[in-house]
């Protein structure tokens, strides 16, 4: 009964902490590249999740294929957003930007969660799919079905952005960008392009794992502050910057919150992850996959 | 210079533009206020819409049929505060609804957690606080200014017990194991309280699991996994966070657990439930509220539907409704809308019948030296084909119970 069990947990934080991961990547990548805190990261992914529930309402679009369906015009909205407000705070004197940053993007999350609240009202919706309530049976231990697809998913979009960051041109141009912006622009990458770019798939990603979670999650407009404290405790966990740290730190949440169950008492369930966040911030202050330098 | 120029414009049009746009919404000089705090946004917001939707049928009603003739037909004005997601933050809203103008009485706030601080600030402020929250503790303050139409946790725990044991027993099914199973906000924990340090014992009950965690829940799996391998024959069921109770309710028919489930207030009894799990789900779900549609309450649930477009009434616009009938009652008792007034004429108060009592069984209400509602008595509803039902007290039922399969 106990292996089966201590498995169980395992699987199911393994399985919780695939969404978890995807979110934080979006995250990651955007602090990476810009060094801008995104604070309405959560928000997006709300979006995600009501563009998700849209597509299946009025359109019949499985919320798994609909998740893949926000990537494009969550790309779009994150360039359109970078180029009308972000990029006029980002650039330049880093230490002089750094408050209007925070005080933009915490704006936003409040006028984006406050204006859903307004237009879509605050009643709950969720799409009722028929593998949230089903799972895969391997023995005695249960996979969600709709958490294994999502955690699968989670894990090709992850593979794909890691495969556009190091094995192309553009993915490159992203990480001189990254590394050092200066530099970059002598060798012809236009910064604010690449800004631009790196703010468009971070918000498409955040946007995709809200369609994933809007598959056994309700949706409401204030669903963000459920995970935007996960998603900083992810991305800081791996490593500020790291495209790898931060799925990594995504999973580990998971894992965490769900073995802390072993130990502790369910009220305590976040506590665990913050005693493993303060432990790796103790031992490795530069996260599990972080350099001195950050760098994605 | 030019931004300057730019900016001077813009203070200038909102200096000459801003009376012209506060003047439509003031109210004339003797309307009288009432405060609804509530929460408007956070995880709670759907229960504060809710609220605002019967706060709004009461006012509509009341002004149209001449308002408060004590006070030669002045008309009821809201005024909304939002209690947000903490107490912080419902406390700070009662704070600024209550000093900014004079109110005369106010209701608020859903969850026991936010009215334990709201009625705080009302109490210092002396403006009578109607409220339907549970938590024993909200009268026990000894508060001259609060008051309590809904029967407190301990003693819904008290009746959802009997009833259930009563219900297992008739189908042959004694339950012998329970779990508790929810959130810690105060209606749940004073619940849960009674029933874990005597009421099961007390009926040789044993308490198999007992898993409470603080909205958000991360995930249900390892509750539920308990609930299968112990199999408990009733679980009382307290999750208020609709994402929370969702995620468990879909690990319940994954794990495919049996178990009847016994839940603690109206948020189990919403319209998105059915939505979002189904009604094969939900079917035989019960819990037990202050307040739900009675037998002989038709009218007011189909007006309400064809108002609001919900697909039907449950306790917190029925309470909210009530509760500014019941404030008008007071103000034509105290022929005055001063708070301490209305405060004294609600202490007194002894009625029976008419709007301000439609959401109260029995349908009473006269209050304690406490300000709790005497004889209040709570209401079983349950879910049958996608839609909550009354269920007990049967003399009010709008269904016959029916026990789990």
């Amino acid at each position: 009964m106990v292996f089966a069990e201590l498995v169980q947990y395992v699987v199911t934080g393994l399985l919780v902490g695939g969404v978890y991961a995807l979110m934080s990547i979006g995250l990651g990548l955007i602090f990476g590249v810009m060094r801008v805190v995104n604070f309405a990261q959560g928000d997006f992914m709300m979006l995600g999740m009501y563009l998700t529930f849209f597509y299946a309402v009025a359109a019949s679009i499985d919320p798994l294929a609909g998740a893949l369906l926000t990537l494009p015009p969550f790309f779009v909205l994150g360039w359109i957003v970078h180029r009308l407000l972000l990029a006029r705070v980002t650039g330049g004197d880093p230490g002089r930007q750094h408050d209007a940053q925070l005080i933009l993007t915490l704006g936003l999350s409040l006028v984006i969660t406050n204006a859903t609240t307004m237009i879509l009202t605050p009643t709950p919706r969720g799409i009722r799919t028929s593998y949230a309530t089903q799972a895969f049976a391997l023995g005695p231990v249960l996979l969600n079905q709709a958490r294994s697809y999502a955690f699968v998913m989670a894990l090709v979009l992850a593979g794909l952005v890691y495969l556009f960051l190091t094995r192309t041109d553009l993915g490159r141009a992203l990480r001189a960008a990254a590394d050092d912006p200066e530099a970059a622009s002598y060798q012809a990458i236009d910064v604010r392009t690449m800004h631009g770019l790196a703010f468009g798939i971070g918000i498409a990603l955040v946007a995709a794992a809200g369609g994933l979670l809007a598959t056994y999650y309700p949706i409401e407009p204030n669903v963000a502050g459920n995970f935007i404290v996960l998603m900083f405790v992810a991305v800081v966990l791996g490593g500020l910057g790291s495209i790898p740290g931060a799925f990594v730190g995504g999973l580990i949440i998971g894992l965490v919150q769900s073995l802390t169950l072993l130990v502790l008492p369910f009220q305590l369930q976040n506590t665990g992850v913050f005693v493993a966040f303060l432990l790796v911030l103790y031992l490795r202050p530069q996260g599990l996959f972080g350099r001195r330098a950050r760098t994605v | 210079m030019r931004s300057l120029s730019r900016m001077l414009i813009v203070a200038l049009a909102l200096a000459l533009l801003g009376p012209v746009l506060f003047i439509g919404q003031a109210p004339a000089a003797d309307d009288v206020k009432i405060a609804l705090v509530a929460p408007l946004s956070g995880r709670w917001a759907r229960q504060g819409q809710l609220k605002k939707m019967g706060a709004d049928m009461a006012i509509e009603e009341i002004n149209s049929q001449g308002g408060i003739k004590a006070l030669g037909g002045a008309k009821i004005v809201l005024r909304e505060a939002d209690a947000g997601d903490s107490v912080e933050k419902a406390v700070s809203a009662a704070q600024r609804v209550l000093t900014r103008e004079k109110i005369s009485a106010g209701i608020g706030s859903w969850l026991s957690s936010f009215t334990l601080g709201v009625t705080e600030v009302a109490e210092r402020l002396q403006v009578p606080w109607l409220s339907l929250s549970y938590a024993d503790s909200i009268t026990e303050r000894g508060f001259k200014y609060t008051f309590q139409t809904s029967p407190v946790s301990s003693l819904q725990a008290e009746q959802a017990l009997d009833l259930v044991t009563d219900l297992a027993k008739k189908n042959n099914r004694p339950i012998k194991k329970a779990a508790i199973v929810g959130d810690n906000t105060a209606a749940s924990m004073f619940f849960y309280k009674p029933l874990r340090e005597k009421l099961l014992a007390a009926k040789r009950i044993e308490l198999v699991v007992d898993d409470v965690w603080t909205p958000p829940l991360a995930d249900a799996t390892a509750i539920v996994q308990k609930l299968r391998s112990t199999q408990p024959d009733i679980v009382f069921y307290g999750a208020t966070n609709f994402p929370d109770s969702i995620q468990v309710l879909q690990k319940v028919k994954e794990f495919n657990v049996k178990s009847p489930i016994q839940g603690v207030g109206a948020w189990l009894v919403t319209p998105e439930y059915v939505k979002t799990v189904g009604k094969d789900v939900l079917d035989n779900i019960q819990t037990v509220v202050a307040a739900h549609p009675m037998k002989g309450q038709e009218e007011l649930v189909k007006k309400f539907k064809q108002r609001t477009g919900e697909p039907f009434m449950t306790q917190d616009p029925l309470c909210t409704y009530a509760h500014v009938w019941l404030i008008k009652e007071a103000i034509e008792q105290a022929k005055s809308a001063d708070p301490k007034a209305i405060r004294d004429a609600l202490a007194k108060i002894d009625i029976s019948s008419g709007p301000a009592v439609s959401a109260f069984y029995p349908a009473r209400v006269k209050f304690d030296e406490r300000g709790r509602r005497i004889g209040a008595t709570p209401l079983i509803v349950q879910w049958q084909d996608g839609e909550p039902y009354t269920v007990v007290p049967t003399a009010v039922a709008t269904r016959p119970v029916a026990w789990h399969k």
